[in-house]
């Protein structure tokens, strides 16, 4: 998909003529090891706050209240839940989706924060608040060391 | 009160353009026509004013990057003292703030606040203009839509209280009932909870009569002090709180269910202005309503009701312009329309008007002495209030 070249420097080329300006956004350094992780090991991790114990996940380089370094890692597992979610009709042009898509905010158990991604294997009528989810990576040789390396969020039994 | 600022500061004037989709005029026509209303009510001109703050939200809208700098001669602002302010959807509440502060501060007896926002320009819509105020990383490459996130916040609100969309969609048909009576309004309409709940599913639970439209427009109004509102005005609206606040970046971070970060700017300015029990003291309130829920979702961050009673009170009419608490008696965003910082900026015009006993139809049935504008933004997160009294 187009929309993520932007995040990888080397794939960016110069052209003469009239060409429309892209960004390259680094990921950062808490988040280059959590797309690693991801890419790599199909693994969440949270980053924990040595000062207030909240385990940031997405993880983070500081505590955004203690405005300490979060230099403990820890692994979150792949299982959620479903904290809110929509079912969205239109793409990000405001245009007609061909099928509606389901959008929800994952919450993972004794963290802070949590992870927006897609819903799959789930009609739109069957979620709700509170199901349990877990994550569906796409195969390693697919994976690029971006959000949409895990495919969807799938419902599980307890 | 002599703690917060120097010196107290009023409006003396205000004015606005029409809101509509696709109107002719350029931004700094816009800003222009509505600074012009605001001086001739104030009974000022141009030379007579001495610093223009300008609020404008994304320069993604107008598609003029710097559009603080592009609008500043519209604005009245050519060899004055200027800036641009910008707080996303806050803008317009917290530009007369920024205004308030440069009076206040004893820099300048006059300013001119003046917010503008032309979203017409973006096509096909201005939802792609959005697209870059989401994190590149994390929540672009899942094609998020600003509408989205909203639909996420309101399902939590609901599921939070157990709160009916019948009950959500009475919001909508009392502001775009009020709008009737706004001579700018973009909207104005009677329509059912029915039709509301029959209107197009864009992002489930928000639907399109649940929404408040693209707009164009600009919102003015004069700022003077103490000594210099009294030569030229009987009736003077004083602002005596302003409270601003900004919560987590991460939205992922926040209840979503409730908005603490408005709550906290509304506690500022409730100490400034000495208020204690919000609901008994504040007798008119334009709280932001982009979508019909937010405006529940802010009566309960301002404290004027407790967290999930905002349905129930809607429902009892309360909030109706004859009602012991009218909220948004302009007829709001979903009314009058959104273009965004300038729909703040009416709001504090509206009050202005309505403690002035000059709003016409629009008048709230009782004696309106004290009332509250607010306005929300960047990514759900940030509060921005106002209090004034006559």
């Amino acid at each position: 998909m187009s929309r993520e070249i932007s995040t990888c420097p080397l794939r960016l080329r110069h052209y003469p003529g009239h060409l429309e300006p892209e960004y390259a956004y680094t990921l950062g350094i808490a988040g280059e090891r959590f797309f690693r992780e991801i890419k790599e090991n199909a693994r969440i991790m949270g980053a924990k706050c040595k000062k207030c114990g909240k385990i940031y996940v997405p993880p983070k380089l500081y505590c955004e209240e203690c405005f300490e370094k979060l230099e403990e890692w820890v692994d979150v597992g792949t299982k959620g839940t479903v904290y809110t979610f929509t079912i969205s009709f239109l793409d990000e042009h405001g245009e007609k989706l061909e099928k509606p898509e389901i959008y929800a905010l994952i919450k993972f158990k004794g963290t802070y924060g949590g992870i927006v991604h897609r819903l799959g294997e789930v009609k739109p009528e069957n979620v709700r608040i509170g199901m349990k989810v877990q994550a569906v990576f796409k195969p390693l040789t697919e994976r690029k060391g971006t959000i949409n390396d895990i495919a969807y969020f799938k419902p599980i039994m307890e | 009160m002599e703690m917060f600022g120097k010196r107290r500061v009023a409006v003396i004037g205000a004015g606005m353009t029409l809101f509509r989709r696709n109107l002719k005029e350029t931004g700094k026509e816009l800003c222009w026509e509505a600074a012009k209303m605001a001086l001739d009510q104030a009974g000022l001109e141009l030379k007579d004013i001495e610093a223009v703050v300008m609020g404008t939200a994304p320069d993604a809208f107008d598609g003029v990057h710097m559009k603080g700098e592009y609008l500043a001669d519209g604005a009245g602002a050519r060899k004055k003292p200027y800036m641009r302010v910008f707080v996303g959807g806050g803008t317009g509440v917290f530009t007369p703030i920024a205004g308030w502060w440069h009076v206040a501060s004893g820099m300048f007896d006059t300013c001119l606040v003046v917010a503008e926002e032309k979203m017409s320009s973006c096509f096909p819509h201005p939802a792609y203009a959005f697209h870059t105020i989401f994190d590149p990383i994390m929540a672009r490459p899942l094609g998020v839509t600003l509408i989205w996130i909203f639909a996420l916040e309101m399902h939590r609100y609901m599921h939070v209280h157990g709160i009916k969309k019948e009950q959500i969609a009475r919001v909508a048909v009392k502001n775009k009932q009020n709008a009737l009576d706004h001579p700018c309004a973009q909207l104005p309409q009677k329509i059912t909870v029915e039709d509301v709940l029959n209107s197009e599913v864009l992002c489930w639970p928000v639907q399109r009569l649940d929404i408040s439209p693209t707009s164009d427009g600009a919102a003015v109004a004069v700022l003077a002090a103490e000594h210099v509102a009294k030569q030229l005005t009987d009736n003077p609206v004083w602002i005596d709180g302003v409270g601003w606040c900004i919560d987590s970046t991460y939205w992922t971070n926040r209840d979503l269910y409730y908005p603490k970060y408005v709550e906290c700017a509304a506690r500022m300015a409730y100490k400034m202005a000495g208020i204690k029990n919000p609901p008994k003291e504040i007798d008119v309130a334009e709280v932001y309503d982009p979508f019909d829920y937010k405006e529940l979702h802010h009566m309960e961050g301002l404290m004027l009701c407790r967290k999930g009673e905002a349905p129930r009170l809607t429902e009892e009419g309360v909030t109706q312009r004859d009602g012991d608490l009218p909220i948004n008696p302009s007829g709001g965003l979903l009314g009058v329309g959104n273009p965004i910082a300038a729909a703040g900026m009416m709001k504090v015009c509206e009050i202005f008007w309505q403690l002035r006993g000059e709003a016409g139809k629009r008048q709230v049935k009782k004696d309106a002495r004290t009332g509250l504008a607010q306005a929300w933004g960047d990514l759900m997160q940030y509060g921005s209030v106002i209090i004034m009294r006559s």
